[in-house]
C-alpha cells in the first residue's frame, strides 16, 4: 500500500485579481521506506507540493491521503495533530528556537509527540552530545542543521520532508549533513522527501519527480541509486 | 520547554519588556496613587470624626442656651445626642499672640476628642486642660506644665493633664480667613464644663451640637418647634473641620481622573504597539511551532502568558508605586497631616481601583492574544514567512510640486513615518502626552500662584486685620476707624433656602480691599445690590439683574437682595455695600476694621478681639502650595518617565525595523553621523508636532480641571509663558536625548551580516 498518494491536487494563490497556479492537477503515489527526491527550478511548485504533504497547507482542489487518511480536509487542529504525530520537518534555514539550547530544542518535541525518542540520544546520533546546552546562535550552519535533523527524527515521525536541507551550506558540509540524513532515515526506516534543485542529490533517490510550471513533468524510479560517496559533488 | 522559552524571551526583548512593565507600572502606579488619596481623606478623615462625635448640626444663638434647650433637642424624634458647646478663641498667656480654641462640650460623646496621651478626660476636673498635641509638640509644651488661657479678661489656668486630637479641630484654624492650620500660633483645648463653670462664673453656651440622621430641614423644622424660635443651624458641611476634608477629596477626585487615566491610556497603547511588533519578529518561530505540530491554543497561549506576565508584574510595581505616591501626600509627617490633623493614615486600595486592575490585566492579555492571533492566521506555511509589512502606497504629497523641492533627508523620513503609522502615532501621542501633562501640572502651579499673588497681593491691601469684640461700642468702633484710618467690614449670617452664608457689608474707601471680577478686574462695590460669589452664583443659578431672598439667623425677616455682580472669593460669601444696607433696612454691627497700621503698633483695647496680620495668613498658604508643588513634581516625573519609555522604546524597535535600510545607506556611502541626523531629524519634527498638539491640549485639561475645582477654589486659569517655554524645552529636549542615544546604536550596524541574512 502506498504511503502518500496525491490526487488532482491544486493550490491556487490568489492576491486581488491576480491568481498564481502553483500546483495544476498533480496525481502520484509514493511507497513506504523510500527516499524521494523532488526536483524543480524555482517557481516550479516543489515547496508547495512539500507544504501540502507537510498539512502546512491545504490544498485548493484534489485529496491527499497519507497512510490511507484523506488529509486535504483537515481542520486547523487536526492538521496539527497530523504534523506531530506522522511528519517531521528540515528547513532550509533550520527553523531553530533562538531562546531554547540545542538539547531543549529537540526536548521540544516530547511536548507534543506520544512516542518521542530521547533527546540526548538523537544528538549523540547526529554526533552533538558536546553541545547539548549551547544555544543556536552559537553553533555553526552544518551543527544546526544536524539538531534540525534530531529535532525532525526525534518526534518519530513515519515520513521526513526535507526543503533545501543544503541549500544554506557549503557544498562539503551539505553532503555531510545529507549522508546523515539518509542513514539515520534509512536506520529508523523512514519515508524521505527531499526538496531540492540540486541534481546530485537526485542520483542518490529511490524516485525522482520532475516538477515545473505547477505539473508533474515525470516520476522516475531508480532501482539502483548511487550512494553519497559514489556521486561526484 | 515552552516555559524556559517563555522566559529567555522576555530576555531577548529587554527594552520591550521593561519598558511595558515601567509604562503599565506608571500608569497604575500614578492612577491608584492620586485615587488612593482621596479615599484615604475620605475613610480616615470620616473614621476620626465619627470616632470623636463629629456633630452634624450645630444650632447657635449669641444669647446661649439652657440645659433644657439640650435635653429637648436631644429628646426629638431621630436626634441621637446633644450637648451644649462652647468654643472660643482665647489667648495664651504664655506666648503672647498665639490663640487655642477654648472648647467646652457638656457630653464628651458629642464633639470630644482622642486622648494621644496622658490621663483621660475627667468631665468633672477642675483644673485639667487637654490640650492639642500638635500645638503643644509645636510649642514644646509637656503634660504636667501649667497653662493660662484668657478669654474677656477671664484667665482659665490649669495643668495639661492630656495631648489630642478633636474632629471639631481637624482642620484647626482661627476662622475662615485662615485656610491652613499654623500649630505655631494657633490650638485648641478642651476643659470639663465644671472648671469653666467655677472659673468664669457663668454658664453660657452659645451652641448646641447635635448628632442626628435627619435631613437639614427635618432637623431644623423640629428643633424650631422644640425650642419656639427660628433657630441658626450650622450643617457640619458648613465648617471647616467637615468641608476642608471634603475639598481635599474632591480636588482628590479631578486630580485623580484625567490625567491618570491619560498614563493609563499611553500604558495600553504602548503595549499594543509593542506586543505587535514582539509578535511580528517572534512570526518565524511561532510558524515553527506550528510546523512541529503545536497547536494554535498551546501556541496563543504561550504567547498570550507572555503579555499576562508582563501585566502582572507591571501591575503589581504600579500598585506598590501608587501607595508610595500617596504616601508622598498622606505620611504622618506629610503635608496633608498639616492640614488635616488626625491620629493615624492608613492607606486604602479603592474597589473601583481593583476592578480597573483587573480589567487592565484583561485587556493586555488581551492584546497579547489578539496580536499573536494576527501572525497566525491563515496556514502553516504563511506562520513560517517573515512579518512583512503593508507595501509601500504612493504619498498625495508625491505628486506635488513640493515633494521635487524636498531634500532627500525629508523625503526619507516623510515615507518612512508614512510606511510605519503606528510607530509615528505612538511617539507623536508620547510626546503630545508628555507636553500636556507638563503642561498642565505647571499651569496649576501658576494658576494657584496668580490666583494668591492677586489675592492677597492686589485684592487684600490691609497690613493687619482687626477683630473687633463683641462688646465694642458703636462709638469705640468709630474710633478705632479713625485712628487707624481703616475700612471695615460687618458679616451677617443669612440663610438662602436653607443654606447659611455669610452677609457681608464693606466700607472701603481706602480700597484696602477689593473684590476681582472673573477676569480678575476689580470691581467698585457699588450701591445698587450684591455680589455673590462664584461658587454662589453658580449654585443658586443667579446671574446679574436675578433676585432673591435671604434671611438672617434669629430674626423673622426676609430681605429680597438684587445681584449686582459675580465676584472671586476665598470663602462662599456675598458683599454689599452700607448704602445698600441701609436702603433695604438691614441691620448690622461692624466687626472687622482693615488698616495699614502694623501688628506690632497696634495697642491693646477692650474693644479688639485679636488682630490678624496679612502675612500670618500668606504664611499659612505654604505648606498648601507645598502639598500642590508636591503633585506637581509627581505629574512631571511621571511625565518625562513616560516620554522617555515610550520613544526609547519605539526608538530601540525602529532601529531593528530599519536595520537593513540603514545598512543600505551604509553601504551606499552614508556616514554614521548622517544617518543618526536623518533619524533626530524625523523625532524632531514629530516632536515638534507633538508639543503644537499637546501644549494647547494641556492649557484645555487644565481650564478642565480648574472648573471641575471650581466647587473648591474660585481661580483664573494662568499658565505663564515660562511654563510654556519649560514644556517645550523639556519635551522636545527628552525627545532629541532619547534619538540621540537611539542613533548611537547605528554605529554597531554590521553592513555585511544586515544585507546576507534572508530574503
Amino acid at each position: 500500500m502506498p504511503i502518500v498518494e496525491f490526487k488532482d491536487v491544486s493550490r491556487v494563490y490568489k492576491s486581488g485579481d491576480h491568481e498564481l497556479k502553483a500546483l495544476d492537477g498533480v496525481n502520484f503515489l509514493l511507497d513506504e521506506g523510500k527516499f524521494v527526491v523532488i526536483l524543480g527550478p524555482s517557481g516550479a511548485g516543489k515547496s508547495t507540493l512539500l507544504n501540502l504533504l507537510g498539512g502546512l497547507d491545504s490544498p485548493t482542489s484534489g485529496k491527499i491521503y497519507v497512510e490511507g487518511k484523506d488529509i486535504s480536509a483537515l481542520s486547523n487542529n487536526e492538521l496539527a495533530e497530523y504534523r506531530a504525530a506522522t511528519v517531521g520537518f528540515v528547513f532550509q534555514f533550520y527553523n531553530l528556537v533562538p531562546t531554547l539550547t540545542v538539547k531543549e530544542n529537540v526536548a521540544l518535541v516530547k511536548e507534543i509527540a506520544k512516542d518521542a525518542l530521547s533527546p540526548e540520544e538523537m544528538l549523540s546520533e547526529v554526533g552533538l552530545s558536546d553541545h547539548l546546552n549551547n544555544f543556536p546562535s552559537e553553533l555553526s550552519g552544518g551543527e544546526q542543521q544536524r539538531v534540525s535533523i534530531a529535532r525532525a527524527l526525534a518526534k518519530n515521525p513515519k515520513i521526513l520532508l526535507c526543503d533545501e536541507p543544503t541549500g544554506a551550506l557549503d557544498s562539503e558540509t551539505g553532503v555531510m549533513v545529507l549522508k546523515l540524513l539518509l542513514s539515520m532515515a534509512r536506520s529508523y526506516g523512514k519515508t524521505i522527501v527531499i526538496v531540492t534543485h540540486n541534481q546530485n542529490i537526485a542520483k542518490m533517490a529511490d524516485v525522482v519527480i520532475r516538477v515545473k510550471n505547477g505539473k508533474i513533468r515525470s516520476l522516475e524510479e531508480q532501482p539502483s541509486p548511487m550512494s553519497a560517496d559514489e556521486v561526484e559533488w | 520547554m515552552l516555559f524556559r522559552k517563555l522566559l529567555r524571551t522576555m530576555g531577548l526583548y529587554k527594552a520591550q519588556f521593561i519598558s511595558m512593565i515601567i509604562m503599565i507600572a506608571l500608569g497604575i502606579g500614578i492612577f491608584v496613587g492620586f485615587n488612593m488619596e482621596w479615599v484615604s481623606i475620605d475613610k480616615n478623615a470620616n473614621g476620626f470624626l465619627e470616632e470623636t462625635g463629629f456633630a452634624d448640626f450645630r444650632i447657635i444663638s449669641e444669647a446661649g442656651f439652657q440645659k433644657e434647650d439640650a435635653d429637648s433637642i436631644a429628646s426629638l424624634d431621630g436626634v441621637d445626642k446633644a450637648s451644649r458647646y462652647l468654643s472660643v478663641q482665647a489667648d495664651v498667656k504664655e506666648k503672647d499672640g498665639d490663640t487655642v480654641s477654648l472648647t467646652v462640650t457638656e457630653n464628651a460623646e458629642i464633639s470630644g476628642f482622642a486622648l494621644m496621651d496622658g490621663e483621660s478626660y475627667n468631665a468633672t476636673s477642675t483644673d485639667g486642660i487637654w490640650l492639642s498635641d500638635k500645638y503643644a509638640n509645636a510649642n514644646g509644651i509637656n503634660l504636667g506644665d501649667s497653662i493660662t488661657l484668657e478669654y474677656k479678661n477671664i484667665e482659665f489656668t490649669g495643668t495639661v493633664k492630656g495631648l489630642i486630637k478633636s474632629g471639631e479641630h481637624m482642620v484647626c484654624v482661627r476662622d475662615e480667613t485662615q485656610i491652613m492650620p499654623d500649630y505655631n500660633t494657633h490650638g485648641f483645648a478642651y476643659i470639663s464644663p465644671v472648671m469653666y463653670k467655677e472659673t468664669a462664673g457663668l454658664d453660657y453656651y452659645p451652641q448646641i451640637n447635635v448628632i442626628s440622621s435627619l435631613s437639614k430641614k427635618e432637623f431644623a423644622d423640629k428643633a424650631d418647634e422644640a425650642l419656639d424660635t427660628t433657630l441658626m443651624i450650622l450643617t457640619k458641611d458648613e465648617t471647616a473641620s467637615y468641608s476642608g476634608p471634603q475639598g481635599e477629596i474632591e480636588e482628590g477626585k479631578t486630580m485623580g481622573s484625567i490625567l491618570p487615566v491619560l498614563f493609563l491610556l499611553i500604558a495600553v497603547l504602548t503595549m499594543v504597539t509593542t506586543m505587535h511588533r514582539v509578535a511580528a519578529k517572534e512570526k518565524t518561530q511561532i510558524g515553527t511551532l506550528k510546523a512541529l505540530g503545536f497547536k494554535d491554543k498551546r501556541i496563543l497561549r504561550h504567547y498570550t502568558s507572555y503579555a499576562f506576565m508582563i501585566g502582572i508584574i507591571g501591575t503589581v510595581l504600579g500598585i506598590a508605586l501608587g501607595y508610595f505616591v500617596a504616601w508622598l501626600v498622606l505620611n504622618p509627617n506629610g503635608m496633608m497631616a498639616t492640614y488635616i490633623d488626625i491620629p493615624e493614615w492608613k492607606l486604602y486600595l479603592p474597589w473601583f481601583c481593583i476592578v480597573i486592575l483587573i480589567l487592565i490585566l484583561a485587556l493586555l492579555t488581551l492584546i497579547g492574544f489578539l496580536s499573536v492571533r494576527l501572525m497566525l492566521k491563515g496556514t502553516a506555511a504563511d506562520a513560517l514567512r517573515p512579518y512583512a509589512p503593508k507595501k509601500m502606497k504612493r504619498l498625495l504629497l508625491e505628486k506635488t510640486a513640493l515633494w521635487k523641492k524636498l531634500g532627500f533627508g525629508a523625503r526619507w523620513n516623510l515615507r518612512d513615518s508614512m510606511r510605519h503609522k503606528s510607530r509615528t502615532m505612538m511617539t507623536l501621542i508620547g510626546v503630545v502626552g508628555c507636553a500636556l501633562i507638563v503642561v498642565a501640572a505647571l499651569g496649576m502651579g501658576d494658576t494657584m500662584d496668580a490666583f494668591l499673588d492677586m489675592y492677597y497681593g492686589d485684592a487684600l491691601h490691609y497690613s493687619s486685620r482687626i477683630n473687633l469684640s463683641e462688646q465694642a461700642s458703636p462709638e469705640k468702633t468709630d474710633e478705632l476707624i479713625e485712628k487707624y484710618e481703616g475700612d471695615y467690614s460687618a458679616s451677617v449670617a443669612v440663610k438662602i433656602e436653607e443654606k447659611a452664608v455669610s452677609l457681608d457689608i464693606y466700607h472701603t474707601p481706602s480700597e484696602l480691599v477689593r473684590f476681582p471680577d472673573d477676569n480678575n478686574n476689580f470691581v467698585e462695590i457699588n450701591d445698587d445690590g450684591v455680589y455673590l460669589c462664584m461658587r454662589l452664583a453658580e449654585e443658586f443659578d443667579l446671574s446679574k439683574g436675578d433676585t432673591f431672598e435671604v434671611s438672617p439667623y434669629g430674626s423673622d425677616k426676609t430681605y429680597t437682595l438684587k445681584v449686582a455682580g459675580v465676584i472671586r472669593s476665598v470663602s462662599e460669601n456675598m458683599v454689599i455695600s452700607p448704602e445698600y444696607a441701609e436702603s433695604i433696612e438691614l441691620p448690622y454691627t461692624v466687626n472687622a476694621i482693615y488698616t495699614e497700621t502694623e501688628k506690632a503698633d497696634i495697642s491693646s483695647d477692650n474693644a479688639i478681639a485679636s488682630v490678624q496680620s496679612k502675612q500670618a495668613i500668606i504664611d499659612s498658604f505654604d505648606s498648601m502650595m507645598e502639598l500642590m508643588n508636591l503633585m506637581i513634581l509627581i505629574f512631571i516625573v511621571a511625565a518625562i518617565v513616560l516620554g522617555v519609555v515610550v520613544l526609547y522604546n519605539l526608538g530601540v524597535m525602529s532601529y531593528t525595523e530599519r536595520y537593513r535600510e540603514m545598512a543600505t545607506l551604509k553601504v551606499v556611502g552614508f556616514k554614521d553621523r548622517k544617518i543618526g541626523a536623518l533619524l533626530i531629524g524625523q523625532n524632531l519634527w514629530i516632536s515638534l508636532i507633538g508639543v503644537i498638539i499637546g501644549i494647547p491640549l494641556g492649557a484645555a485639561v487644565l481650564d478642565y480641571l480648574m472648573h471641575a475645582l471650581a466647587s473648591e477654589y474660585e481661580m483664573k486659569t494662568v499658565i505663564n509663558i515660562s511654563t510654556y517655554l519649560v514644556s517645550i524645552l523639556l519635551t522636545v529636549g527628552m525627545s532629541v536625548l532619547v534619538s540621540l542615544i537611539v542613533s548611537r546604536k547605528n554605529r554597531k550596524i554590521d553592513m555585511v551580516e544586515a544585507l546576507k541574512g534572508a530574503e
